[in-house]
């Protein structure tokens, strides 16, 4: 089996590195003079500069859609952990009628494809004025991020043992406040799970971002980077230090709660 | 935070609007919109922006040198004219991402910005949509400027804008490299190829060859060079002779003679501005704005090693200017036209133009300018050579459809270089799909045409 | 209680896509205001069928979908092989190539249009540049794949294993007809997630290309938008719309059903 793990080691070695090259890249690319830039950077700069990410803040004022993703992302997920742990919870334990379907439903709607609901969604969102808004970026996000939500939870309620807020139904408590002094407090790991899947599918979206804001002043951070292009080039330096900036919070994130991640990953996908 | 704001403060009303009735014309529709608008309504009211009496927003390029010029010039607006506020609105710098904002905007009825700093060749399609106001009203002295400027800015006989800055296609070529710029494509391939070979500099000509806007003004500027244009009237003539011409003149001198190297196809105005200042290229089509930073020695190995001199020639045609540059114009949506007015009336000044120029490099509109001697210390060729150059521009077409014109021929101009098609399958396909166009928008043949 | 969750649901997403059905009906071009709106039946329909970009996009698409979500299943397996064996520093590893998948594909695609443009001659041929739009989705999602066939890995019983050694089953028999097998649930779900996902592509081309050379990368998602918001089409764009929809919802559907029951029991 010696041959094996080593084979193994090697193969995990490999795609490590493999994955962070490109990071790598980016902070060279982001280090390096404008000048140099252009046709490929050198591997490592010298000297390495800071002034991409002087202009970043100081010129683009690239602080602006930085408090747009964390308002926008932060709303919506606050938006679907609470309502979608109500809808989860009935999924989990109660019986109804069009169950299934209703699970279903919420399934399809996961996996819809944005791009056929951007139309109507421009035109209604102008119609009523909320066109480069924050609700008009929350509202649409919800498409997506509260079927995730839902999904997530009910795998995790499942998990938890019915026989708890039975016992606390029993001492008299109703079903609102079972859930909420009972199941809540046990979910709260998978609460978390959720509320950071939800955060970052949020924080990374781009065609809706894209679509319904107008300028600096409501875009998102992939919008913002995304055009960032100059009247005549690509500024690679700057557009490179924001990429490292966006990256940092996510990547904070996985680093901080990895298990919990993978385990939300996993539980909705492999039970969804 | 200003919309924020507005919404806190108007928690009842929902952000139900007439419009809706006309957008979902259907019963059913329109009740699920009133439920929409009433989902809306619960998270956060419509917006309204905040605006005071007399606050004139322009958008436009904000960063670098042209930004700077900008907020200097509007400042001295402000302190001169106390009773009007100037606020700038920063846009993308990138012309088509521009466009793309200015339509969501103008498509989205939003009263500001006031000013919009246009292409020419947005002017007919805003026009034609009602999104800017004629500014005939305002009695502009049109005969101080460049006819060319003018006409492009009119639409059905009204002026829709003012013309600001002038942009030309011009040959920057190296004078430690030719004795004189080569008048014709064949005069340029036999000085090139020998250079190119050598491999020093290593590319020959450099230009804007990206899918984008860009590559249509060197393609329109070649097909001038061969006789031909892209629209006659109604009609699409980009697939005749000339065009074909044009367009194999251009593959070949990518693929043939490598006179021109294969990774202009992705490059917009700066990576070739950067290959010739390195000193990389012997000769490079661009617009007047590269001629400030490569004059400048601390950053450019060319620096006063470079002329300009008209785009060259094939048979049967003659040295042609893309005709491009920026004009304002006002929003047909803003509260505040006539502050906007003085403004743009402000901005066209020709002691602002001779800033301009002096400062970014852009040719002024007004042609009393050029008899300034001051001009002759601010632009980096002689005033005389580059009035010459502008009076001989030529526009593109002027129509309400031209930027789906434009994608179309951009499409296929790019297969065509990338060698997915043949110059003549491209550009006629182009030509089918631009008639197409036309006819569908009722400005083709026979259509009832808008006009 | 599902009523709120429901209700967003409905508002936001179905009742949208009606509307969208309703639009591709019509010709309505907002950059031509004077054609007005009228009722065109099933004209834009017809138009896509003929639309010689579309179908372009079509094939683009499937190409996309087929070519990166077999490369990623492949090295997401063999990546989740890898890491079943437990080892010092696991965690870390999950972590690192965890962050790909997190980071916006935005910021993936631009860096991976970074390092390929000082490259000469691949964003600018039709073919070639496939291959910095396919490493890059690879690289970015092949983590998500491996998560989720490890997961399946770590659920399969070791002494199945056991019993397949004593019998003196090659690694590779023992890899054939042990864990495949029993893996083929996990495979299924991701390839399930990743076929959806892959034919909704749009951030990742719309940075790293733009659908060129040409609109030789140009996928179906792109075209649709580009319709949409920059030529402002909305009837001939809506039609777009419904037909992505519909192709999606039918491998969505035909994916469920081949799963079968497989969905909801383990749900239960």
């Amino acid at each position: 089996m010696r041959g094996r793990d080593r084979w193994a080691t090697l193969v995990i070695v490999a795609l490590v590195l493999g994955a962070a090259f490109p990071f790598y890249r980016a902070v060279a690319g982001s280090l390096t003079p404008e000048a140099q830039l252009f046709e490929g950077a050198p591997l490592w700069p010298s000297p390495p500069v800071l002034e991409h990410y002087r202009a970043l803040f100081a010129e683009r004022e690239f602080w602006l859609p930085i408090r747009n993703s964390l308002v926008v992302a932060g709303a919506t997920t606050l938006f679907c952990v609470t309502i979608g742990s109500l809808c989860a919870y009935a999924l989990a334990r109660l019986r109804f009628r069009g169950k299934a379907l209703l699970l279903g439903v919420i399934l399809a709607v996961s996996m819809f494809p944005q791009i056929a609901i951007v139309s109507p969604l421009f035109l209604l969102l102008r119609s009523v004025r909320l066109i480069d808004t924050y609700p008009g970026l929350i509202l649409p996000y919800l498409t997506f991020a509260m079927p995730l939500a839902v999904w997530l939870l009910v795998g995790y309620f499942r998990q938890l043992p019915a026989e708890l807020e039975e016992a606390a139904m029993v001492d008299g408590a109703g079903r609102l406040r079972a859930f909420r002094e009972v199941i809540v407090p046990l979910a709260l790991p998978g609460l978390a799970a959720t509320a950071i899947l939800t955060f970052v599918y949020s924080w990374n979206e781009f065609l809706f971002a894209l679509s319904f804001t107008l300028g600096p002043e409501r875009q998102t951070v992939p919008v913002a980077i995304a055009l960032f292009r100059g009247q005549y080039q690509v500024p690679w330096g700057q557009v490179l230090a924001a990429a490292i900036v966006a990256t940092a919070p996510v990547a904070a994130l996985v680093l901080v709660f990895q298990r919990r991640i993978v385990q939300g990953l996993t539980a909705g996908a492999v039970k969804g | 935070m200003g919309h924020a704001r507005a919404a806190l403060a108007c928690p009842t009303r929902v952000g139900y609007r007439g419009s809706v009735k006309k957008t979902g014309g259907h019963r059913v529709l329109r009740v699920a919109t009133v439920a929409w608008s009433a989902l809306l309504g619960a998270l956060g009211c419509a917006s309204e922006r905040p605006g005071g009496p007399a606050t004139v927003t322009v958008s436009g390029s904000v960063l670098g040198a042209e930004g700077r010029i900008l907020r200097r010039q509007l400042e001295r607006f402000d302190r001169e004219t106390p009773d009007i506020r100037v606020e700038m609105r920063p846009t993308p710098d990138a012309a088509d991402l521009r466009h793309q904002l200015y339509v969501q905007w103008l498509n989205a009825r939003a009263t500001d910005p006031d000013i919009l700093q246009v292409d020419a060749i947005w002017t007919p399609e805003f026009a034609a949509a009602g999104w800017i106001l004629p500014l005939d009203r305002f009695a502009p002295d049109t005969a101080a400027f460049f006819p060319v400027t003018i006409e492009a800015n009119r639409w059905r006989g009204d002026l829709f804008a003012l013309p600001w800055f002038v942009d030309v296609g011009m040959l920057y070529w190296r004078t430690d490299l030719f004795s004189e710029p080569p008048e014709t494509w064949d005069a340029l391939e036999r000085a090139v190829i020998p250079i190119v070979a050598g491999g020093s500099p290593r590319y020959g000509l450099v230009w804007q060859g990206a899918r984008y806007e860009g590559l249509v003004t060197v393609f329109l500027e070649y097909l001038g060079g061969f006789g031909g244009r892209i629209l006659d009237g109604d009609r699409v003539t980009v697939q005749e002779p000339p065009g074909v011409l044009a367009l194999t003149t251009m593959r070949d001198q990518i693929h043939r003679t490598g006179v021109v190297p294969r990774r202009v196809l992705t490059w917009h105005e700066e990576e070739p501005r950067f290959a010739f200042q390195n000193g990389e290229a012997a000769l490079m089509r661009n617009w007047p704005y590269a001629a400030g930073p490569m004059q400048d020695s601390t950053q450019s190995r060319v620096a006063g090693r470079f002329a300009v001199a008209p785009m060259p020639a094939g048979p049967g045609g003659r040295h042609t200017a893309a005709f491009g540059g920026a004009q304002l114009a006002i929003n047909a949506f803003s509260p505040e036209a006539a502050a906007a007015w003085l403004v743009i009336e402000y901005l066209t000044r020709p002691e602002q133009m001779l800033e301009r120029a002096s400062i970014v490099g852009q040719f002024p509109t007004r042609t009393a300018v050029y008899d300034d001697p001051a001009l002759a210390d601010a632009l980096a060729i002689p005033p005389a050579q580059a009035r010459a150059i502008v009076e001989a521009a030529v526009p593109r077409p002027v129509t309400p459809v031209y930027t789906q014109l434009s994608e179309i021929l951009q499409i296929q101009l790019h297969r065509a270089l990338s060698l997915q098609a043949e110059p003549r399958d491209a550009l006629a396909r182009a030509g089918s799909e631009m008639q197409a166009l036309l006819d569908r928008a009722g400005l083709g043949r026979g259509g009832v045409a808008v006009r | 209680m599902v009523a709120p969750a429901v209700v967003t649901i409905l508002l936001v997403a179905l009742f949208p896509l009606t509307w969208t059905v309703w639009e591709s009906l019509h010709l309505h071009d907002l950059r031509m205001p004077w054609l007005g709106q009228p009722f065109v039946g099933l004209e834009n329909y017809a138009e896509v069928l003929r639309d010689r970009r579309f179908w372009g996009a079509m094939g683009h698409t499937l190409w996309f979908a087929a070519a990166s979500v077999s490369l990623e299943l492949v090295l997401g397996c063999v990546l989740a092989l890898a890491m079943n064996r437990t080892f010092r520093g696991r965690a870390l590893v999950r972590a690192s190539i965890l962050i790909p998948w997190a980071i916006p594909t935005v910021v993936a695609a631009l860096v991976w249009r970074f390092m390929f443009e000082g490259l000469e001659g691949w964003l600018t041929h039709d073919l070639r540049a496939w291959v910095p739009v396919i490493l890059s989705d690879v690289w970015k999602t092949t983590p998500f794949v491996a998560l989720l066939l490890l997961a399946g890995l770590q659920g399969i019983d070791p002494a199945l294993y056991e019993a397949a050694r004593i019998d003196g089953a090659s690694p590779w028999r023992q890899f054939r007809y042990v864990t495949l097998p029993l893996l083929a649930p996990a495979i299924m779900v991701a390839l399930i997630f990743r076929t959806l996902d892959a034919f909704r592509v749009f951030d990742l081309i719309y940075v790293l290309t733009g659908g060129g050379p040409g609109t030789a990368t140009e996928p179906i998602a792109l075209y649709t938008f580009n319709t949409l918001m920059h030529n402002l089409r909305f009837g001939y764009g809506s039609a777009l719309s419904v037909l992505v929809f519909l192709v999606t919802f039918g491998l969505a559907l035909g994916y469920i059903r081949l799963l079968g029951r497989g969905l909801t029991d383990v749900r239960s």
